[in-house]
């Protein structure tokens, strides 16, 4: 246990976090972005895990990871259009339309994968590809920073580049600006000529394609496969993320990391002797009482 | 005509139903080589062997009671999805307190139920409680809670109840005394289904017929008029998720002291998300939950015969009762007055 | 100030413009007059007389169901908000559409951001927001967050947002120191006559003629959806004005019979309530009812009376000042505890408080008493004593619906409040809250509440009644309050002396006579 402490131990333990962290800030910055125009994606969830089965699906039909991230990126977009959908014209509720839309597609993963396959649990079958980590080419061999900066997943880098992008989008273009206008005041930005309905399915589709990045990086991340309901709520801890965000993109991706953090020294507790059962439990608490912490905190400030 | 006015919704709702299977049946039924085989083993399968009949209802246990809980949550405006986890620890608890306390025989099933009741309710009332004293939203903690209580509880299962001469990872063999017991012979009907059903109408006399249950509706229609006549919301907010907890809970003690004989989920078992289907295609009508949950449990034997038969995953129903959740709630179908119209005049025409 | 008709063409005229919705209700009459360019102009009315819908009108909000509007001389149609802008019409709103997190500049162009590249020049925007509050001379700071900055200051943006299109000439404004404080609404006199000066013509709608005598060069009048008066301010007093907005005098029905009150019921002193929004502001009211007593609340729109009505029915607490219930300190009770002790209260607004719409009439009709032994027997409702009730509440009522089952979203308005009613009164209070009791419903309705209000104060209950129907107050009230800027500014015995004409002045802001 006191090796945990060691300087090394803790260096060790950032590709790690960088690692569990990715699907959640993923994730996390498509709900953000939804909420900022006023909806709720809970069908975030559903749209990662079918884009993580569409990922296995697509690279090993066609051989190409790259293809297979397209085929998650578009699954995603495409639920998200289903959503909208159902929303703006069924005028279905939007938060019992996005439980429906994880039912859809934890039912739906399943049967297309047996259907596939032949087995309901696992895409073993399937030669599925798996997208590449990255090595930086000088920084890798420096000693300390190598770790730390090197070798870590496409997506992660991804992930992390797009947190100032979304950031920066949000504050400095037209686009962010309407879209932050419609989600706080869609009256106001109404009458300033903005479609607000417009905007908020354009919003619903971003997250999608988020999600769907997310679920690419489940299934062809580090591993080559696709399992029954992978996605683990990672989706609804996503939601968690955002809502501790404090509305900025920035705050959003410092929520995950904490939240990944739980996961992350769960994970290097697991070989202590610590049931991993009861350590599983964590990455779930945690959030709650974040939750309950950063509620109060806005309170003292009102 | 009133009555065919009033009746309208409800057909317009059964006419969505059909409409929902056959946009789901017929295309998977193309790709059998028996496609009519496949269908009438669907739809009319359940009904040709009396132990398939039986199982319907026996599946609308869970289901009636997980809709109720959800249901009266719902009712007082309260999003409240812990029904999965409370479900699953409240089996859980009421396994391990049936193996693990020593009772007499009589007092080894209410003694079991009433702890498994309390522990898992918890996971809809920790939610309810910090929405209530800290406004946390109850759907995001609830969420996170379902995943918390499934992972605890395999701790459970796996170190402390788990039967090391069994092949899986499951419990030791609950006792005999403690099962509940079988109500139709040759069928596995249990005394479980009879409570859900006195649950669904107790529910119903709770929602409609005492100051509690009126208290709650008041809440969930117009918080506004419930803070204009002083009432005090967050208290009928907390009450209704420690109900809705219990009943959850309550649920999964029945499901496993009246099916199981061990303790053998290995995951959230889903009857939480079956509940919200219920109830939204009962309209959260307490009552209305009993056809409801049969109509829903008997998709689900036809879709595991049509699993068993013709080589066609039980997750077909999974994706029906998606459907018929965005479907039934998509007022713009439901509530379309052309539709509707259409429907009762159509009614009209047929009487005359 | 100055400046008339440049020519003989008048900017804006508006020629027999009538409004009529589709149920029915008509809000303007044959409405015409003149607006001069560059003028100051006012328009000024009671509450319901029609002046937001003429505004409305020529914003492209709503469109006239008869008469026509010239601008410099040609009719046009003002068919949506887009069309009035491309003609130079500007409105401020009464409810700020601003939004919090972004800042100024981002506030006032919104829609219209400059661009470099695919990001907003803020370069430019601040240049612009510098350059459209230099020319109209109002001082904002284009970089701050407008969810930090005071109401007043919020105002000046939502103006300078107003300004922000090309070739603007008429700015309206809808009752703009409704929200402000005494210094702020000094501050923004000055601004709009520096609007002025560079040429705008302004409009706006006020009920203080105290503000109306400092602005403006032109007043209209309406009264009753028609032009009650228009004329230069030079040419006419205010009292004047006063009678025109007011009315003549005219017989009111008396309605209450002499009656003896009982001791000091419910004492306010000093009462304040700070509020971002005026309407419910107060600033210290004084004033008291008596057992069997009812008084009335005079005053337009937006005065406080909705702060009052909040504090005495325990929604809000005052922030200072006291309230004494037969003798008791009740400044800080909750609704729960002024319902126990026998308040009942009739709301203004029927949709979110009055009633839930979804539930039966039963159930509205017995919320609140539902756990009275009457109506419960430990945690069970006696549904047939419920029936019983609900039976005799619609027969005395006269409620008619479909049937006690019925949801209340099936009922007309009327019997909706009939139903509202019956519920409050029923627990028959020692103090009712009856907020626009009859507004929107038909005479019968409205008639049979009266009647009950005036039974329920005979049998000694203490009544506070507001109502922007001037003819009901002075029909029922016993002593008449005005109240104006979230104080009462004067207590009337009520009596054939008490006219609207008499009670213009101090609901208008020119009076104020000592309690």
């Amino acid at each position: 246990m006191s090796d945990l402490f060691d300087m090394s131990a803790i260096i060790a333990l950032v590709p790690v976090l960088l690692r569990v962290t990715t699907p959640i800030l993923l994730a996390a910055l498509g709900v953000h972005i939804s909420q900022r125009a006023g909806v709720l994606n809970l069908g975030i969830e559903g749209m990662m895990l079918s884009a993580a089965l569409a990922g296995v699906i697509v690279s090993a039909a066609t051989g190409s990871a790259w293809i297979g991230l397209l085929g998650a990126l578009f699954t995603g977009l495409a639920l998200a259009g289903m959503l909208a959908f159902a929303v703006h014209t069924l005028k279905a509720d939007l938060i019992l339309a996005g439980i429906a839309l994880n039912m859809l597609a934890a039912s739906g993963t399943t049967l297309i994968l047996f259907m596939l396959t032949g087995d309901k649990g696992m895409s073993g079958s399937l030669a599925s590809q798996v997208l590449p980590s990255v090595t930086l080419p000088v920084i890798a061999d420096i000693l300390v920073l190598g770790t730390l900066l090197s070798g870590h997943h496409v997506l992660t880098y991804l992930a992390l580049i797009l947190v100032p992008v979304v950031a920066i989008t949000m504050m400095r273009t037209p686009f962010g600006i309407r879209m932050r206008a419609v989600g706080e005041n869609a009256e106001a930005a109404a009458t300033a000529g903005i479609n607000v309905i417009r905007m908020q399915v354009v919003a619903l589709l971003i997250s999608g394609l988020f999600a769907g990045a997310a679920g690419a990086f489940l299934s062809m991340g580090y591993v080559s496969w696709f399992s029954q309901n992978m996605s683990a709520g990672r989706g609804f801890v996503a939601l968690a993320a955002d809502l501790m965000g404090y509305g900025s993109a920035w705050g959003t991706m410092l929520a995950s990391l904490l939240l990944g953090t739980a996961e992350a020294v769960v994970i290097s507790l697991q070989g202590e002797g610590l049931p991993s059962e009861l350590l599983q439990a964590v990455p779930y608490i945690v959030p709650v009482i974040a939750l309950v912490i950063h509620a109060q905190r806005r309170k003292k400030a009102a | 005509m009133v009555i065919r006015e009033a009746l309208a919704p409800f057909i317009l709702t059964v006419l969505l139903l059909i409409g929902i299977l056959a946009l789901v049946l017929v295309p998977i039924a193309m790709t059998q080589p028996d496609p009519w085989g496949m269908i009438d083993t669907f739809l009319l399968g359940p009904f040709r062997n009396p132990r398939h009949t039986g199982n319907i209802v026996e599946m609308a246990t869970p289901a009636m009671l997980c809709g109720l809980a959800v249901a009266l949550m719902f009712r007082t405006g309260m999003f409240n999805l812990g029904v999965e986890g409370a479900f699953f620890l409240g089996g859980l608890a009421t396994v391990a307190t049936a193996l693990l306390v020593p009772l007499p025989a009589l007092a080894l099933v209410p003694v079991a139920l009433l702890v498994g009741t309390l522990i898992g309710s918890s996971v809809c009332i920790v939610p309810g409680y910090l929405r209530s004293r800290y406004e946390v939203s109850e759907l995001v903690s609830s969420l996170m809670l379902n995943f918390a209580a499934l992972f605890i509880g395999l701790y459970v299962v796996n170190y402390v109840l788990r039967d090391p001469s069994a092949g899986a990872m499951v419990s030791y063999k609950i006792p005999l005394e403690a099962r509940l017991p079988r109500l139709i012979a040759g069928t596995r009907i249990h005394l479980g289904t009879l409570f859900a059903v006195v649950a669904c109408i107790a529910g119903s006399i709770y929602l409609f017929r005492t100051t509690w249950g009126f208290e709650s509706r008041i809440v969930g229609a117009n918080p506004g008029f419930a803070t204009h006549l002083g009432l005090p919301i967050r208290r009928i907010m907390l009450r209704a998720q420690i109900i809705g907890g219990a009943i959850a809970a309550f649920a999964g003690g029945i499901e496993m002291l009246g099916l199981y004989q061990r303790f053998s989920w290995q995951s959230l078992p889903g009857n939480g998300w079956t509940g919200v289907v219920v109830a939204i295609l009962a309209r959260d009508h307490p009552l209305l939950l009993i056809p409801a949950a049969l109509f829903l449990s008997y998709l689900q034997v036809g879709g595991d015969l049509v699993a068993r038969n013709h080589d066609v995953p039980s997750e077909v129903v999974g994706l029906i009762q998606a459907l018929i959740l965005i479907f039934v709630t998509a007022s713009a179908i439901t509530r379309n007055p052309r539709l509707l119209a259409w429907v009762a005049g159509r009614r009209t025409e047929n009487e005359a | 100030m100055a400046a008339s008709t440049t020519g003989d063409l008048p900017f804006l005229r508006f020629e027999g413009i009538s409004k009529r919705y589709s149920n029915g209700t008509q809000a303007l009459s044959g409405v015409s007059f003149s607006i001069a360019a560059g003028d100051i102009h006012a328009i000024c009315g009671e509450n319901g007389a029609g002046k937001s819908t003429l505004m409305k009108i020529l914003f492209g909000l709503e469109q006239p169901t008869a008469g026509t509007i010239h601008l410099d001389g040609e009719a046009v149609s003002i068919a949506s908000p887009r069309v009035a802008a491309s003609l130079g019409i500007a409105m401020v709103h009464q409810h700020f559409s601003l939004i919090p997190s972004l800042t100024v500049a981002e506030n006032i162009l919104l829609g219209q951001e400059p661009r470099r590249g695919l990001f907003i020049d803020r370069a430019e925007a601040r240049r612009r927001v510098l350059a459209l509050s230099a020319r109209y001379n109002l001082d904002v700071d284009p970089d701050a967050r407008v969810g930090a900055l005071s109401v007043a200051a919020q105002q000046k943006i939502e103006i300078l947002k107003a300004l922000s299109r090309d070739g603007v000439r008429a700015l309206i404004l809808d009752e703009p120191t409704a929200v402000l404080t005494p210094p702020e609404t000094d501050e923004l006199f000055q601004q709009l006559r520096d609007l002025q000066r560079a040429g705008l013509t302004i409009l706006f709608i006020s009920h203080k003629l105290r503000e109306v005598r400092a602005l403006a060069d032109h007043v209209t009048t309406l009264r009753l959806r028609q032009v009650s008066g228009d004329s230069p301010m030079a040419q006419i007093s205010d009292t004047e004005i006063a009678a025109l907005v007011m009315g003549a005098s005219r017989p009111t029905p008396v309605l209450r019979g002499g009656r003896a009150f009982g001791d000091t019921s419910i004492d306010v002193r000093g009462l304040q309530l700070a509020a971002s929004n005026g309407a419910d502001r107060l600033t210290g009211v004084d004033f008291s009812i008596r057992a069997g007593e009812i008084v009335g609340i005079a005053g337009v729109d937006g005065s406080g009376q909705r702060g009052l009505v909040s504090v005495l029915s325990g929604a809000r607490r005052p922030t200072g000042g006291d309230v004494s219930w037969n003798g008791s300190p009740a400044t800080s009770l909750e609704t729960v505890e002024w319902r126990r002790n026998g308040m009942a209260h009739l709301p203004a607004d029927r949709f979110h408080q009055g009633g839930a719409r979804s539930l039966s009439v039963t159930e509205n009709a017995l919320a609140g008493a539902h756990r009275l032994a009457r109506f419960a027997y430990g945690p069970f409702l006696r549904k047939r004593a419920m029936q019983q009730r609900v039976g005799e509440i619609i027969e005395e009522f006269g409620v008619r619906c479909p049937g006690p089952g019925a949801p209340l979203s099936a009922l007309s308005g009327g019997n909706a409040q009939k139903v509202i009613a019956a519920r409050e009164f029923a627990t028959r209070p020692s103090f009712l809250i009856a907020d626009q009791p009859t507004r929107g419903i038909d005479i019968a309705a409205a008639a049979f509440i009266q009647s009950r209000i005036l039974e329920l104060a005979a049998s000694g209950a203490a009544i506070l009644l507001i109502s922007a129907d001037l003819d009901e107050l002075l029909a029922l009230s016993d002593r008449i309050a005005v109240i104006y800027g979230g104080r009462i500014v004067a207590t009337l015995d009520n009596g054939p002396d008490v006219t609207p004409e008499r009670l213009g002045p101090f609901m208008l802001g020119l009076e104020s006579a000592a309690w």
